[in-house]
């Protein structure tokens, strides 16, 4: 008789049952908003100085009690993000408490910021991974993005001692103005330290507060349409995933296809995020007012039981996203959402063009090479 | 290590149980915890019943006989695969055999 089943988690029949009841899988916690890097591209990257957002900061017991709410809810993964984790003089603490509760804990760094007793740490206490973006192959690349210098130099010390401990990395990268002639170089990089699948982003969502210069900052850095196609289109791996999910990026089961809902994603379905002020978030890029929980003022049970299911049910009465994104046979082609709404216009279901160009792009991309897609058949009426 | 029934065992505290839509899961903290990454344990109805007694303080024998009562068990079966489930979690560093207990 066994036991004792030892269970990979891809194979864990446990997620199915959870994903199939919505019930609670992960979150992520943003214990910082602060960054040692001022990245041109980045949404949250306050000054490490900012006093106002460091004493805004969740301390380690608020941190400690939503953990315990979470993991009372069932949530078994949590990814450490910020700003800057690393910032954090009790990162230490949260860490370890995290794991403590039986949660699996991923982190996202910069690494720049990477001491030895991170290194005697993750050693004997492992994450189940660590994420850090590559911004540049060069010095001269690597800090004209982050704005830092000396970063270049930080970053791949604290990167070849996280690899020489043994710690398990993952790279990634953002292909954005500043380092679009690096992309090459910044891919080889990344295959040659980790054996994962190169993957980049090129999708740049303007920032949490608002801030207008850094939001134009930010729009300078976004690609062209072209340019992302033509990325997506080198990328042999990437492009065949794009066109054969074109169809199933959004799951059916929550969509409510041409109904007056606003959200029409898994938002909220399995995941949260909290911020680092004590915020509940149904996802990282949500950030409109009516959309938010402050958890210094409540539960999370509460969050989770009783203000998810009203944020998922708020409607639009604009007739610019009915009778577009809200229709729209592409959308699953495009950033669009409206948490992305409302970060470029402060309403969360206003169209955004550069966005429809993108996926206009990325349709005629797909359709030219399988001319027989019936969802670009209709994205030809859209566009 | 040879495992008898006039051990003391307890969890270990490099791990964590949980108990996630009824099932109990073993989550590793430390690094030497099994034999690969990204494991995650769970237990049938009497594994979960085996490590919910590993106190420190009951021994094995002792776990047996609850079991074998419990379950209306003959005591030599359940004796048998008490030892060869905690064979294997202390091989895994997930018990251990409380050190006045241990063999010398």
């Amino acid at each position: 008789m066994t036991h004792c089943t030892l269970l990979e988690m891809q194979d864990f029949t446990l997620w199915a049952k959870m994903k199939e009841r919505g019930a609670l899988l992960s979150f992520d916690l943003e214990i910082t908003a602060r960054c040692n890097n001022a990245c041109r591209h980045c949404y949250i990257n306050l000054p490490a100085a900012d006093r106002e957002a460091r004493s805004k900061e969740l301390t380690l017991q608020e941190i400690s009690s939503i953990a315990d709410q979470a993991v009372a809810l069932g949530a078994l993964w949590v990814l450490i993000s910020g700003g800057e984790p690393l910032l954090r003089e009790d990162f230490e603490e949260i860490y370890m408490l995290l794991k403590r509760k039986g949660l699996l804990v991923s982190v996202f760094t910069n690494a720049t910021l990477i001491r030895d007793e991170h290194i005697v740490l993750f050693k004997k206490y492992p994450p189940r991974d660590i994420e850090i973006t590559v911004y540049g192959a060069t010095e001269e690349t690597y800090e004209r993005v982050t704005g830092c210098p000396g970063s270049f130099i930080a970053f791949t010390n604290g990167l070849n001692r996280l690899l020489d401990a043994g710690v398990k990395v993952r790279l990634k990268a953002m292909a954005i103005r500043s380092n679009f002639h690096e992309l090459p170089a910044i891919a080889a990089f990344c295959c040659t330290h980790t054996k994962d699948y190169f993957r980049f982003d090129p999708q740049l969502h303007l920032r949490f507060d608002g801030n207008k210069e850094r939001n134009q900052l930010i729009k300078s850095e976004r690609l062209t349409p072209e340019e992302i196609v033509a990325l997506e289109k080198a990328d042999k791996d990437r492009f065949a995933s794009l066109r054969k999910r074109c169809n199933t990026l959004i799951n059916d089961a929550v969509a409510h296809r041409g109904c007056d809902h606003l959200f029409h994603c898994g938002l909220g379905n399995g995941s949260f995020t909290i911020g680092y002020d004590g915020t509940f978030r149904l996802c990282s890029s949500l950030w409109a007012p009516e959309t938010i929980y402050d958890l210094r003022r409540g539960t999370l049970r509460e969050a989770w039981e009783e203000f998810v299911p009203q944020v998922r049910d708020m409607r639009s009465t604009r007739p610019e996203y009915l009778e577009n994104c809200c229709i729209c046979p592409i959308v699953n082609l495009c950033l669009w959402c409206p948490a992305h709404a409302y970060l470029e216009t402060g309403k969360l279901d206003t169209p955004i063009e550069y966005f429809c160009q993108v996926a206009r792009a990325r349709a005629a991309a797909i359709q030219e090479a399988t001319p027989s897609s019936p969802v670009l058949g209709n994205a030809q009426h859209s566009a | 290590m040879d495992i008898t029934l006039d051990q003391i065992c307890v969890t270990s505290e490099d791990v964590v149980a949980r108990v996630i839509e009824d099932e109990l899961i073993i989550v590793p903290l430390a690094s030497g915890i099994g034999d690969m990454d990204d494991e995650l344990y769970t237990m049938n109805e009497t594994g979960r019943a085996i490590w919910s007694r590993l106190d420190g303080e009951k021994t094995l024998q002792s776990i047996a006989d609850d079991l074998a009562e419990e379950f209306s068990a003959a005591p030599e079966v359940i004796e048998k695969d008490l030892l060869g489930l905690i064979t294997e979690l202390v091989r895994r560093k997930m018990v251990i055999v409380h050190k006045e207990n241990a063999p010398q």
